[in-house]
C-alpha cells in the first residue's frame, strides 16, 4: 500500500535561474499537493507529459528525495521518518539508471541482495528462482558491461525484485527498450498484480497504461489533475482516443506526446 | 558494520577490474614509477661515468715540453700539437677537438726565469666536462713547475703547506638515512597516497552519478552514511596501498636494481627500525582517510569523471607544497608545526627516520591528522546527504 499524503516538492531557485523563467519566484515547485493511494493487487499508473513531475514523486515514494511538506506512507512508514523500513519494502526499477559494468549480473544481484541483509538460504532460493524465469543463467558470469540491452534489463529487473519487495515502483520502465524488451517489463508488471504485489508506473506512453493499470493519476506541472480508476478514465473519452482524452485533461501546452 | 564491509567487498572487487584505477592507483607506484626512477638513476650515473672517463681530444699551441708530456702521460687525453690558432679554432668548432690550449710563445723562457707565463684555453661553455678535467691538469702541471722551481731554490716544499686537513664526519648512519631518504619520502606519501585516492574518488562517487548508479543504490534500506563509509574506507585502502606500494617499489628498485645507490639501500636494512616503519604507517592511515574525505567533498559536486578530473589535479599540486616546504633545511618540527596537517607529516618523516621523534609530537601530529580526516569525512557526508548533490 502507497498512501501519498498531500505532497509538494519545491526547488529553491538562485537568482540566475529566476532571470532564465523570467519569475520573481523564489523557490519552483515540481509537485504541488498532491494525494492519491496505491491499494495492493492493482497497477497503479502516473501519467503525465515530460517535466510533469511523475520521476520527482517516484523519487519521493522511494526515498532518494524528501519532500518540502506533506507525507508518504508506504505499507505504513514514513518516507520522512522511517526512510530505512520504506526502503526494506520497495522495488525500484527505472529506465534510466544502469548497474555497474565491471561486475557480473551474479555478483551485482548478491550485492544488492546483501544490502537488504537477506540471509544466503532465501537469496539462494529467489535467484535460482529469478535467474529461471529469466533466463538470466546462460549469462551470469559475464560482466555486465557486455551484456546487450534486454539482457541489461533482465538484470536490473531481477536486482530490484530479489527481496521480494511488497511495493514495486516503475520509473518509465519502457522507456528507450525494444518492443522484444518492453513486453518481457509489461508481462512482469502483470505478473507482480498477480502476486498482489502494490505497483506503481510512471509513463507518457497511453497504449501502456491503457494495457496494465488499473487505477490512474494524471499530473501535469506537479498538480494533480485526475485521480480514479481506469474505467472511470475510458468513461470520460466518450468515443474519443484515450489519447485525446488525457490531452483534454492535461491542456494541450503541456503535451509533448 | 555488515553494510560498511558488503559496500567495501563490492567497491574493491568493482575498482580492482578498473584498469585505469588499477594502473594509476596501484602498478603506477608499485611498479612503474620505481623502475622509471631507477631508470632514470642508472642513465644518469651512467651519462657522468661516461663522461668521467671520455677521451678528451686537446689541441696544443706553443706548449712547453713539460706541459706536452704531462698531457701525453694522460691515457684519457689525446693531444694534437697545433701550427697555428685558426686551425684549432676551427676543429673546435667542428667538435673535432674538444679545446684548444695556446701557450704564450715564449713561455719556455718564462718557466726558466720563474716568471709567469699565459695561457688560454679555447672551449665551448656547453661541454661541461672538458674545461674542469683541463683546469684540473693544469693545476698539477703548476705543481710540478713549482716544485721544479723550489727544488733549484733549495726550498722544501713543506713550506707551502702549514696545516695537514683531516676530516672526521660524526653523522651517525640514521641521520644520514634521515636527511637522504627525508627528503624523498614525503614527496612519495603525500602524492601517491593522494593519486591513489584520486581515480577510486571519483570513479566511486562521480562514477556512480555519471553511470546512473546512484539512484539505484540510493533505495537499499541502508543509510547513507554506511554507504559513504564504506566507499571512502575503499578509496582510503586504496590511497594506503598505493604509497605503500611505491614505498616497497622503491626499495625494491634501490636494492636491485640500482648501482649508486648501493650504499643506502645497504645501510636501509640495518638502520630503518620496526618502530620507525610502524610509525611511518601510522601516520599513512589518517592521512589516507584525510585524502579520501577531502577528495570525496570535492568530487560529490561534479557530474561527469571530466569534470571531477579538471577539479581534482589542481588539488594535487597544492598537495605537494607542504611537501616541498618540509624540504628547507631551517623547518623543523615543534609545537607549531605538528598542529598544521600534511605538512606536519612531511617535516616529522625526517625525524622518524633517523630516530629522534618525540612521542608527544608524534601523537600531535596523529591527532591532527585524525581531526582533519574527521572534519572531511563530515563534509563528505554533509554532501553526500544532500539530494542536490546526488541526483543529476
Amino acid at each position: 500500500m502507497i498512501e501519498v499524503q498531500n505532497i509538494s516538492k519545491e526547488y529553491p531557485l538562485k537568482k540566475a535561474q529566476q532571470k532564465k523563467l523570467n519569475t520573481t519566484n523564489t523557490a519552483f515547485s515540481a509537485i504541488d499537493n498532491v494525494s492519491f493511494t496505491c491499494t495492493p493487487g492493482r497497477v497503479f499508473s502516473l501519467l503525465g507529459p515530460n517535466g510533469a513531475g511523475k520521476t520527482t514523486l517516484l523519487r519521493i515514494i522511494s526515498t532518494i528525495l524528501k519532500p518540502t511538506s506533506g507525507d508518504v506512507r508506504v505499507c505504513g512508514y514514513s518516507v520522512k521518518d522511517q526512510s530505512e523500513m520504506v526502503r526494506g519494502k520497495i522495488g525500484f526499477l527505472t529506465g534510466s539508471t544502469d548497474l555497474y559494468a565491471r561486475l557480473t549480473p551474479e555478483e551485482i544481484v548478491k550485492y544488492f541482495a546483501d544490502l537488504h541483509k537477506m540471509d544466503t538460504r532465501l537469496f539462494k532460493q529467489r535467484k535460482e528462482m529469478l535467474f529461471d524465469q529469466l533466463n538470466i543463467n546462460e549469462f551470469a558470469g559475464k560482466r555486465y558491461g557486455q551484456l546487450s540491452v534486454g539482457m541489461k534489463q533482465k538484470v536490473s529487473i531481477a536486482r530490484s525484485l530479489i527481496h521480494d519487495p511488497d511495493v514495486i515502483i516503475f520509473d518509465e520502465p519502457t522507456s528507450g527498450l525494444d518492443v522484444i524488451t518492453a513486453d518481457n517489463i509489461i508481462k512482469l508488471i502483470r505478473q507482480c498484480k498477480l502476486d498482489n504485489k502494490t505497483v506503481i508506473f510512471s509513463s507518457h506512453i497511453m497504449s501502456e497504461v491503457d494495457l496494465l493499470c488499473d487505477d490512474l493519476a494524471i499530473i501535469a506541472h506537479g498538480k494533480l489533475l485526475f485521480n480514479d480508476s481506469m474505467e472511470q478514465f475510458r468513461s470520460l473519452s466518450d468515443n474519443q482516443s484515450l489519447t485525446q482524452t488525457f490531452i483534454d485533461v492535461v491542456g494541450t501546452e503541456s503535451v509533448e506526446l | 558494520m555488515k553494510i560498511i564491509l558488503t559496500v567495501i567487498k563490492k567497491e574493491l572487487k568493482d575498482t580492482l577490474r578498473d584498469r585505469r584505477t588499477l594502473f594509476t592507483a596501484l602498478l603506477l607506484p608499485a611498479i612503474v614509477f620505481p623502475l622509471m626512477f631507477m631508470g632514470m638513476t642508472k642513465i644518469e650515473t651512467q651519462r657522468a661515468e661516461d663522461e668521467l672517463n671520455k677521451e678528451l681530444n686537446i689541441g696544443l699551441l706553443n706548449a712547453p715540453k713539460i706541459a706536452i708530456d704531462e698531457f701525453e702521460s694522460d691515457a684519457k687525453i689525446k693531444v694534437k700539437n697545433l701550427k697555428d690558432l685558426k686551425t684549432g679554432n676551427a676543429l673546435v668548432k667542428a667538435d673535432s677537438l674538444d679545446a684548444v690550449i695556446v701557450f704564450q710563445t715564449d713561455i719556455a723562457q718564462q718557466i726558466e726565469s720563474t716568471k709567469p707565463g699565459e695561457l688560454t684555453i679555447y672551449h665551448k661553455s656547453i661541454d661541461a666536462v672538458t674545461y674542469p678535467r683541463l683546469l684540473e691538469k693544469i693545476s698539477l702541471l703548476e705543481s710540478k713547475i713549482v716544485q721544479q722551481r723550489m727544488q733549484k731554490m733549495n726550498i722544501k716544499t713543506e713550506v707551502l703547506t702549514p696545516f695537514t686537513l683531516k676530516d672526521v664526519d660524526v653523522v651517525s648512519a640514521n641521520e644520514e638515512m634521515g636527511a637522504t631518504i627525508g627528503a624523498i619520502f614525503p614527496i612519495i606519501f603525500i602524492i601517491f597516497c593522494f593519486i591513489g585516492c584520486m581515480y577510486p574518488a571519483i570513479d566511486l562517487i562521480t562514477g556512480e552519478k555519471e553511470k546512473r548508479t546512484i539512484e539505484t543504490l540510493l533505495t537499499v534500506p541502508s543509510s547513507r552514511f554506511e554507504i559513504l563509509i564504506g566507499k571512502m574506507a575503499t578509496i582510503a585502502l586504496i590511497g594506503f596501498l598505493s604509497a605503500m606500494l611505491t614505498i616497497i617499489g622503491m626499495f625494491v628498485g634501490i636494492t636491485y636494481f640500482s648501482d649508486s645507490t648501493q650504499k643506502i639501500a645497504g645501510s636501509f636494512t640495518e638502520i630503518i627500525s620496526i618502530k620507525a616503519i610502524l610509525l611511518l604507517f601510522g601516520m599513512l592511515i589518517p592521512l589516507s582517510v584525510f585524502f579520501a574525505g577531502l577528495l570525496t567533498a570535492v568530487v560529490v559536486r561534479t557530474k561527469s569523471f571530466k569534470e571531477s578530473q579538471s577539479v581534482v589535479t589542481p588539488l594535487t599540486f597544492i598537495m605537494v607544497v607542504p611537501a616541498i616546504l618540509a624540504l628547507s633545511p631551517e623547518v623543523k618540527l615543534n609545537w607549531q608545526v605538528v598542529w598544521i596537517p600534511v605538512y606536519n607529516m612531511a617535516v616529522a618523516i625526517e625525524e622518524i627516520i633517523n630516530g629522534s621523534i618525540s612521542m608527544a609530537h608524534y601523537a600531535a601530529i596523529i591527532l591532527s591528522l585524525c581531526v582533519a580526516a574527521f572534519i572531511a569525512a563530515y563534509i563528505s557526508f554533509k554532501q553526500f546527504s544532500n539530494e542536490n548533490m546526488i541526483v543529476n
